[in-house]
């Protein structure tokens, strides 16, 4: 029996089809606003728009390339974007009071290593999806914000005597994010971690039989998505020097979007990329820059985000079978 | 089936695009005469020496609202005063809470070469807006800036930067001349047992003070009155969620006479209220005095007269021409005589009749949503402008702003 060959082009092509899909939508993106805002005598690579983009992409990138271990193994995290509020908070209180960013940091850090081993280890425990426990977290962390800027008497703190324009200059946004991509990159597919985050999403029961401690592998991604969202605080603190009781809001529904639009398969497993965060948040911080340039009112811009992530899930997260992914 | 769904949706963004990109208003010809103020009136032979004011830049709005009357409205008015004076005008969507950064970013992304002013309903992160583009002409429209006049303010560096030109704010600058107002309505409705409900304090300082300003005014009123007042309990504090129904069940308020909604009463507490009283727990005859404008017909129908809404105050919808004036009057090298960056109080609507809301509906452009039902017509704003009448005084303009009532719709 003869085995039909695919020429090799079409080959790749099929088996790379979501990183295509995802890859072609920034290109779109790219092309468009290239060529389109001349016409109105406007440029998206023009030095202003260009800090602007990377004022758009750092928090969400930040955020993305962290989370891109909790979503490889089929699981979400929705406090993220209140427990970037919250340290942004402590940030800002512990800079006015110590005259440093160091301690806020520090103590941001201890807080975002608990929070990530409950979520982390909750789930496994009580046998509860993940998702579960982070709601949870949402919740409680919504209310302390709401209670703390209650108690303030103000909707906003902000940094008093510490110079924050420092977190204003594209190249060190761009600079964090490349050590971070680096770094997750590294531990995503060169060590165990990441490989074993990679098993538990492609089949938890699989990876358990194989000796992998689930418990202690989720505990260590949660927590590794922790650290990078301190960092994503610490920049959305540094643009204004300031933070308030809606820092951080609608940040984990951007943060799912973005790894959609970069190909991120919801149910986590070996398709995974710290590429897809890149390229979904870039998508999604040209998207924001570039619609308005080319005449695209407000109110509108959702409508096309909206059309665009269908379009884009649509092509890129279709399951063999034909169905798309839970 | 899903290949056509998306190919489908490819189209339906691709000709979204296409049809929402707005094309650029047709640049003025250079040697064309420019249009008289009235089209019925002849056309002037220019002066040789007077300045054309054609392509002016573009003026920004950073919206605390994306929809409704207001925006409606004020997307209307602002729109076609920036065409009579040159100017193109955009709106971009500050942040809802009034965030300093996502305010930034707003105005980053929509931010291009020829914005030469912006107008602004939200103050989070203002100081950094002005620092980033330090050409921009900034004033403010239905709000306070209190983070800028407070010395401590988070943005009370741009009370000293000339390229801020002040505000109109929401109603009154100082919340306690609200809360003055509202008894005022209290004591003329007769009224004797109220109930007051407000916003949080760090969200809104301003409701506040008027809670303060109502209680005081109602305390004077009770020392010579032979019925006083009662206002049950303390005020309730809603955290921006809709009046829960089990509050008509605690004590005292199940058989008020009036409710002071503080906060957004129509959206906050109207709906709690009307299935209240559909139910039992909140008589009949109560009423609901507040502030905020919807134009839903089932609120329309339930305001003045017999209808659960006795009083609705709401800001006059020409404010913006406010902030415009002043940002046209830099621009222009004619700054009105006595010009201060302060904070103005603006004149509000007081609606407590079937007659005032009919009014409000079919007459002004709150009702409206079209420029030319505006107190102030395209025409007048023009001749408020440094341009046009630079014997005007500042005074003279907030005076022209702050006289606007909805008595004129009668």
């Amino acid at each position: 029996m003869t085995e039909k060959k695919l020429n090799p082009v079409l080959s790749w092509i099929k088996l790379h089809k979501t990183e295509i899909g995802a890859y072609c939508g920034l290109l779109l993106c790219i092309v468009l606003f290239s060529i389109v805002p001349p016409l109105k005598g406007k440029s998206i690579w023009a030095p202003d728009k260009l800090a602007t983009l990377m004022s758009n992409v750092i928090v969400m990138a930040l955020l993305s390339v962290g989370a891109v271990f909790v979503y490889a193994m089929g699981n979400m995290d929705v406090s993220i974007g209140k427990q970037v509020g919250l340290y942004a908070t402590i940030i800002v209180a512990l800079g006015n009071s110590t005259g440093s960013l160091i301690p806020g940091i520090l103590v941001s850090l201890v807080i975002a290593i608990i929070i990530g081993a409950m979520n982390g280890a909750i789930g496994e425990l009580l046998h509860i999806h993940p998702v579960v426990s982070s709601v949870a977290f949402m919740m409680a962390l919504g209310g302390i914000s709401t209670v703390t800027y209650n108690g303030l008497g103000s909707r906003n703190v902000g940094l008093t005597s510490i110079d924050y324009h420092l977190f204003k200059s594209p190249w060190l946004m761009l600079a964090a994010l490349v050590v971070e991509v680096i770094i997750i990159t590294y531990l995503f597919n060169y060590t165990k971690y990441g490989k074993y985050a990679k098993s538990i999403g492609a089949n938890p029961v699989a990876a358990e039989q194989s000796g992998i401690n689930l418990v202690k592998y989720k505990v260590i991604s949660y927590i590794i998505m922790g650290f990078c969202v301190v960092l994503a605080a610490l920049f959305q603190m540094g643009f204004t020097g300031s933070a308030s009781d809606s820092t951080g809001t609608g940040f984990e529904m951007n943060v799912m979007v973005a790894l959609i639009l970069g190909g991120m398969p919801l149910n986590g497993g070996m398709r995974s990329k710290v590429s897809c965060a890149v390229v979904g948040s870039f998508t999604l911080g040209l998207l924001a820059v570039g619609l308005p340039l080319i005449g695209v009112k407000p109110n509108q811009v959702f409508i096309i985000k909206a059309i665009i992530f269908l379009v884009v899930v649509l092509i890129t997260c279709r399951k063999k079978s034909g169905t798309l992914p839970r | 089936m899903k290949k056509i769904l998306a190919l489908l949706l490819s189209m339906v963004m691709v000709f979204g695009l296409v049809a929402c990109g707005a094309a650029p208003a047709a640049p003025a010809d250079p040697a064309a005469p420019a249009a008289p103020a009235d089209p019925a009136a002849p056309a002037a032979p220019a002066e040789p020496a007077a300045p054309t004011y054609e392509d002016m830049g573009t003026i920004l709005w950073l919206s605390n609202l994306s929809g409704g009357a207001q925006y409606d409205a004020t997307c209307a008015y602002l729109g076609a005063l920036c065409e009579a004076l040159g100017y193109e005008f955009e709106v971009c969507f500050g942040d809802p809470f009034n965030d300093a950064a996502n305010n930034l970013l707003a105005v980053q992304n929509a931010m291009t070469d020829d914005v030469v002013g912006m107008i602004t309903s939200q103050d989070g992160g203002l100081k950094d807006i002005m620092e980033a583009y330090p050409e921009l002409w900034v004033a403010g429209y239905n709000c306070d800036m209190r983070s800028v006049y407070a010395a401590d303010g988070a943005n009370a560096a741009c009370a000293s930067n000339d390229h801020y030109l002040g505000t109109i704010a929401d109603g009154y600058g100082d919340g306690f001349f609200l809360g003055n107002q509202m008894a005022r309505l209290i004591i003329e409705g007769g009224y004797e047992k109220v109930a007051v409900i407000n916003f949080p304090v760090f969200a809104y300082p301003n409701l506040t003070e008027a809670d303060a300003g109502l209680r005081a005014a109602i305390a004077e009123y009770n020392a010579t009155a032979d019925k006083p007042i009662e206002i049950v309990g303390d005020t309730t504090t809603l955290m921006f969620e809709p009046l829960p129904d089990s509050w008509f069940l605690e004590a005292g308020r199940g058989d008020l006479d009036v409710i002071i909604g503080l906060c957004a009463g129509v959206q906050f507490v109207y709906p709690t209220m009307v299935g209240a009283m559909a139910n039992g727990t909140c008589a009949a005859d109560t009423k609901l005095i507040t502030s905020g404008f919807e134009t839903d017909p089932d609120i329309i129908a339930d305001i003045g007269g017999d209808g659960v809404i006795a009083g609705l105050t709401v800001s006059a919808a020409e404010n913006p021409a406010y902030g415009l004036i002043l940002i046209d009057n830099a621009i222009t090298g004619n700054v009105a005589e006595g010009t201060t960056n302060a904070c103005v109080d603006s004149a509000e609507y007081v609606i407590d009749s079937v007659e005032d809301i009919n009014n409000v509906m079919t007459k002004s452009m709150m009702g409206t949503g079209d420029a030319a039902n505006a107190h102030l017509t395209v025409e007048e704003v023009l001749a408020l402008c440094g341009r046009n009448n630079p014997s005007l005084t500042w005074q003279e303009i907030v005076d022209t702003f702050q006289a606007i009532s909805v008595d004129e719709l009668k």
